[in-house]
């Protein structure tokens, strides 16, 4: 029963490109737009969810991972025109060794500090990008990023980009759900929720952060040279610390540390706007005042709401049944 | 040579507007035990109620600033009931997405009622230039610095010998036994929030004829702050003001000598560098302010 | 070979010495308690050995190895078990898994065989959730095995630190202040659970303040005070040592 249902679901994501076309011919483009870019932040909400849902660090860092990957599959197809096939698992390897090397550092120090050393790492990065224009363009961009192409595939139309989009967030979804289940996920959370008593449970605290940090920032930097690859421009503005507000939105509204609750989040976060048509700057005001409600009043998020709302439905039915 | 000078005389007026701005953080961490991460709004909104007052409504420099000092002190009052009695109780995590939240709501307000054009306000001061021995500089930039130091002046007198002062300091030691012996701990609480927000609304009267009031300022000030603060040993009032004054003196030179493009990063340089080798600041773990 | 030793082990705060050269031996199958008024440094040197403050001087060797200043989740691989004064659980997690996690480092396998669930992976973890089941039930806590942490009392909170620790079958358990603030009925079943470890042949090494418990069921006292050991052997002898008389009632 699950199954059929896994696969009709599976079906429809694949098909949504000429159900599209087929239920709103006009705007077909548009709804496959907004759902591509749904899917990619999708896939960085839920990296970004690993690191400060399920170790709990609360890392600053992630739009200079997703940054570095995007720089480096931007420069390398451009530059020293790489393919696609090459310069995503070189953009990969960059964020996951940058990673490392910022990681362990910055493990060394307790919650605030470390909080505010990869907000510092975030903002060198960024200072960084937009002034090195020999090397990154600054904020002239780095223009013409030529269309993935692996092959004889090649990946130009809206909804091949989608199906990468779908691709990639599927990936991620298993990497996660695989990383944060069973012992590993166990491993994380006994970090995260007690960590003296971890490291009694011969848990090594730094081991998992590092992981989880790691994999987070890797992904985040092949999330972004996906990014680069679909807008085709690469301007400095996009590894600012708003996106780190907005990952945090997008976490915490949807629910911290829950698979679904953090896409939840990231659709709700990526296409309500773009239905409301709201001005950038109204958004941000929107978004400020939605992020410290939740976070004070709703901690859980969606996730949260939609469990208590599904517990309270299922109650009466178990004593009346 | 008189280059040198100059870049360290710009150093200094750095060093005591992050100073100014450092305190306050300092002082809240200090006495309440957390990070605002929208501390660089007080001053940018205390910089344009300073231009509003002076350019505005055409008030004297000196009632301009007090009143912009007013304003922000009741602000501050505010937000510590709005926002801080909310999360004082709750984890760290929560208060720093709170309080960046806030910060985020605040600039793009200001975006929104101000309009992105950053607001010049020239003074008297700003525009009379200073020679010292081939050194050129703004007779501003003496206020700023004599204004900083009679400031930190008042505030170690202050912490030292006012009521309100002493417990202060006293709850930024031992916050239960505070409560045990009487403290009226929240009145304390706020009171501090006050002085903080005041605190940038003064830097901002000083520091803004020289520079200019966007809404995006505070972004940036509260990081640097926040360098200093971490720099100087969390809630440690005057390794912050030390390590604020480093800050601004190498960022000034940093900006003369290396690059200008890059000065803003040399302030997480610092910081960076200095949480590696000695995490726990400059000057040791201290308790209290 | 002393299963476990300190020699002249010491830790300093702030000018304070919190620990002064102590040297301490516990022998294989012992059941051993450490006592002394309060801050005499039985928590600091707990801490001290088990990896959560590294000592400023002195050395501490387990199975003949020199362990001084090795990493707490590292003290815990080499089968030295402990619990916290202030009873410390994994709240979110279910009693049961609480006590798999104190398991899992201990079953070798490689991070991909836990990312991909390989079958030798499930066997095991199927073999840890039968030893915590019936771990839960010694203490009785067999009932509560799906409740989260969280929810449990205090004194079944504490039985279930207890159960946890005790997964991993450590050589040596280090248990820190078993008895205190549970009602009594709690601290006999406390007393008869250490009493079944003894007997099963497990060295205990335990820091209290209650008194009827230490001379009830120890063979061995070792008297801190200041920092400083002031008195050790059987129980009966150093409650009547005058040194110990004094630390406890003041001059």
């Amino acid at each position: 029963m699950r199954a059929t249902r896994w696969v009709l679901g599976s079906a429809a994501l694949v098909a949504v490109p000429w159900i599209a076309a087929a239920v709103v011919p006009g705007q077909q483009r548009y709804v496959l737009h907004v759902l591509i870019f749904t899917a990619l932040y999708g896939a960085l909400a839920l990296s970004y969810d690993l690191v400060v849902g399920h170790v709990g660090s609360l890392s600053l860092a992630h739009p200079a991972f997703f940054g570095l990957g995007a720089y480096t599959l931007a420069l390398l197809a451009t530059e020293a025109r790489w393919p696609f096939a090459i310069a995503l698992p070189a953009s990969i390897a960059l964020a996951a060794v940058v990673a490392l090397a910022v990681g362990v550092p910055m493990f060394r120090l307790t919650e605030h500090s470390f909080a505010m050393g990869t907000l510092g790492f975030a903002i060198v990065t960024q200072v960084v990008a937009t002034n090195w224009v020999d090397f990154t363009h600054g904020p002239l961009c780095v223009t013409g990023i030529p269309k993935p192409q692996v092959g004889a595939l090649r990946i130009a139309t809206l909804p091949a980009f989608y199906w990468m989009g779908l691709g990639a967030l599927a990936l991620v979804a298993l990497l996660y759900r695989g990383l944060t289940t069973f012992r590993l996920g166990r491993a994380f959370h006994a970090v995260r929720d007690n960590e003296t008593l971890a490291a009694a449970a011969s848990i090594d605290p730094l081991r998992y952060r590092m992981l989880a940090f790691v994999i987070g920032g890797a992904v985040a930097g092949g999330i972004g040279a996906l990014y680069v690859s679909y807008v085709g421009v690469l301007c400095p503005g996009e590894l600012t610390v708003s996106l780190s507000v907005n990952l945090l939105v997008m976490v915490f509204l949807g629910g911290v540390g829950s698979l679904r609750g953090v896409l939840v989040g990231a659709a709700a976060f990526t296409a309500l706007p773009e239905i409301l048509r709201m001005a950038p700057t109204w958004r941000m005001v929107i978004y400020g005042l939605l992020l410290l409600v939740i976070v004070i009043r709703a901690p859980d998020g969606l996730e949260g709401l939609m469990r208590r709302a599904s517990s309270r439905g299922r109650r009466p039915s178990a004593s009346g049944a | 040579m008189s280059d040198l000078l100059e870049q360290l005389v710009h150093g200094l007026t750095l060093g005591s507007l992050y100073a100014m701005v450092a305190t306050g953080l300092a002082l809240m961490f200090g006495v309440v035990r957390l990070i605002n991460f929208a501390h660089g709004e007080f001053y940018m909104l205390g910089g344009y109620a300073f231009w509003y007052a002076y350019v505005e409504l055409g008030l004297p420099y000196p009632v301009a600033g007090l009143a912009a000092v007013a304003a922000m002190a009741v602000f501050g009052l505010a937000y510590e009931r709005a926002v801080i009695r909310t999360i004082l109780a709750r984890t760290w995590h929560v208060q720093l997405i709170a309080t960046l939240a806030t910060s985020i709501t605040l600039t793009n307000l200001a975006i929104i009622v101000f309009g992105t054009q950053p607001k010049e306000v020239p003074t008297r001061l700003s525009a009379a230039i200073l020679d010292v021995g081939g050194v050129r500089m703004a007779w501003q930039r003496v206020l700023v610095l004599v204004a900083a130091i009679a400031i930190f002046a008042a505030l170690e007198w202050f912490v030292a010998h006012a009521r309100l002062g002493k417990a202060m300091r006293a709850m930024s030691q031992n916050r239960e036994a505070c409560a045990v012996v009487g403290v009226d701990v929240q009145q304390v609480a706020l009171a501090t929030f006050g002085i903080s927000a005041g605190l940038a609304a003064a830097a901002a009267a000083l520091v803004s004829p020289l520079f200019s009031i966007f809404p995006d300022v505070g972004a940036l000030l509260t990081l640097k702050a926040f360098a200093a603060v971490i720099v100087g040993g969390f809630g440690y009032v005057r390794g912050a003001i030390a390590a604020a004054f480093l800050i601004g003196i190498a960022e000034s030179l940093a900006a003369g000598y290396l690059s200008y493009a890059y000065k803003d990063a040399i302030a997480f340089v610092v910081m960076v560098a200095v949480l590696l080798v000695r995490p726990q600041g400059l000057f040791g773990r201290r308790i209290g302010i | 070979m002393a299963l476990f030793e300190t020699r002249g082990l010491t830790k300093r705060f702030l000018g304070v010495t919190a620990v002064d050269a102590v040297d301490l031996t516990v022998e294989a199958g012992e059941l051993v308690s450490l006592i002394g008024p309060n801050g005499s440094g039985k928590t600091t040197l707990f801490n001290c050995v088990t990896g959560y403050l590294a000592p400023d001087e002195g050395r501490v060797t387990f199975q003949g190895r020199d362990v001084t200043g090795v990493a707490a989740h590292r003290i815990a691989r080499l089968g030295i078990g402990r619990t916290f004064q202030l009873v410390s659980v994994f709240p979110r997690l279910s009693a049961l898994e609480n006590l798999l996690t104190f398991l899992q480092q201990h079953q070798e396998e490689s991070l991909v065989g836990r990312l991909v669930r390989a079958p030798r992976v499930r066997r095991l973890e199927a073999a840890a959730v039968e030893r915590a089941r019936s771990l839960l039930d010694s203490v009785g806590l067999g009932g509560r095995a799906e409740a989260p942490a969280g929810t449990l009392s205090y004194g079944q909170r504490k039985l279930l630190a207890f159960a946890a620790a005790l997964m991993p079958d450590p050589d040596l358990l280090l248990l820190d202040e078993p008895a205190a603030a549970v009602n009594p009925t709690m601290i006999e079943q406390m007393k008869a659970q250490i009493r079944a470890l003894h007997r099963q042949g497990k060295t205990v090494l335990l820091v209290e303040h209650n008194m009827d418990v230490v001379m009830d069921i120890s063979q061995r006292v070792i008297v801190l005070d200041h920092g400083q050991k002031i008195a050790e052997g059987p129980p009966e002898v150093v409650r009547r040592d005058p040194k110990v008389v004094e630390a406890y009632f003041g001059r």
